[in-house]
């Protein structure tokens, strides 16, 4: 992985990015954070529908229609700018522990994500109804958000990626 | 006012020492930041959409205002106070950040717009309760988009600007105009380190 990284580095698009890196990777982490905004938004207020604590005028499906395509949409956004970012500095992030751990956690929300609103889609009122009822149901959902928590953290973390060798010994920093 | 002194004194204090002390405390503190402005920029927008009539048209404004305006403040408060604790630890720097002075001019404007939006067409929301707010709602609701986005990009660029950088322990030598500094650029107003690569 460390050779790829450094064959990625020496790569055209990669020194563009990084002979331009002044204004275009605050530029890029910006717009990673508005969509970090936007996601974190539209999962929050499906996750509340779900609790019942907001939006409990809608069904399930309103709200799915409503925050869905947002919530989809800013996991693409999320994914070009982080491919990019990545792109401008592979190093920075393949040799690090929290950039690993935040992939995973990703690939867990986004998947929950996608079938939860295939789901919702696919079924009535009657299907919502019975779901809603569901107390692990609620406890589910608010479980997400603590998913979408972490994944900040390990991304603010990818900068500082020493403190890990505070955890693990052997960890590279 | 020189307000140097007060500066100093917080990063003097308890909580700005033990911060800097500490691998994990900063960072956390950003991503809590990161936490607290992204359920509100999150829940502004939805807010915001209602009133330009772009989203939720079909349920009451006063409804989804009022409901997610709740969590708009309580997660302004994360935001604003891991702010504040992540200013006490470099305070005299980042007072004389342009990106920091720009952002919190910005956090005034979004401030005022807010009143502005409170004082005009608030004041009529049963009247467009399901409908698109008037044009004075729909210019409030479009430049608070603006500003908070904005406000973003500022945030951004202090982290770029100021990381490593610190303060002048005393002042700056008695200002007697020395010729070779204005044509070297003025040596002894540069700054005593180099701002750190990208964080």
């Amino acid at each position: 992985m460390h050779s790829f990284a450094t064959w990625l580095y020496a790569t055209a698009p990669s020194v563009f990015i990084r002979s331009h890196g002044a204004w275009m990777i605050p530029t890029l982490q910006s717009v990673h954070i508005i969509g970090i905004a936007t996601a974190v938004g539209s999962a929050f207020m499906l996750v509340m529908r779900v609790t019942g604590w907001l939006g409990a005028d809608q069904t399930l499906l309103q709200t799915q229609r409503r925050y869905g395509p947002w919530l989809t949409g800013a996991l693409w956004v999320l994914l070009a700018t982080g491919a990019l970012l990545v792109l401008a500095e592979p190093p920075r992030e393949f040799d690090t522990v929290s950039f690993w751990l935040k992939m995973a956690l990703v690939a867990l929300v986004a998947t929950l994500a996608l079938a939860f609103q295939r789901s919702v889609r696919r079924h009535d009122r009657r299907w919502e109804g019975a779901l809603l009822a569901r107390p692990e149901v609620k406890l589910a959902a608010l479980a997400t958000l603590l998913i979408w928590a972490a994944i900040i953290f390990l991304g603010r973390f990818i900068a500082y990626d020493t403190v890990w060798g505070h955890v693990f010994p052997g960890a590279k920093a | 006012m020189d307000l140097t002194p007060w500066l100093k004194s917080l990063e003097d204090s308890g909580l700005a020492t033990t911060i800097r002390n500490s691998a994990y405390l900063f960072p956390s503190l950003e991503a809590a930041h990161v936490i607290g402005l992204g359920l509100m920029l999150g829940t502004i927008t939805v807010v915001d959409l209602r009133l330009l009539g772009l989203a939720s048209r079909a349920r009451s404004a006063e409804r989804v205002s009022s409901e997610v305006l709740v969590w708009t403040w309580a997660a302004f408060a994360v935001a604003a106070l891991t702010g504040v604790a992540m200013f006490t630890t470099n305070a005299r720097v980042y007072a004389h950040n342009a990106a920091f002075l720009v952002k919190l001019c910005l956090l005034a404007a979004a401030g005022i717009n807010m009143l502005t939006f409170h004082l005009t067409a608030a004041r009529t929301m049963d009247r467009w309760d399901h409908r698109a707010a008037p044009p004075i709602g729909k210019a409030a609701a479009a430049l608070s988009l603006a500003l908070w986005v904005a406000v973003v990009f500022a945030g951004r660029v202090i982290g770029f600007t100021t990381t490593g950088v610190q303060a002048r322990e005393q002042a700056p030598p008695p200002a007697a105009a020395n010729f070779d500094d204005f044509l070297t650029g003025g040596a002894s107003d540069a700054p005593p380190a180099a701002p750190a690569p990208a964080k």
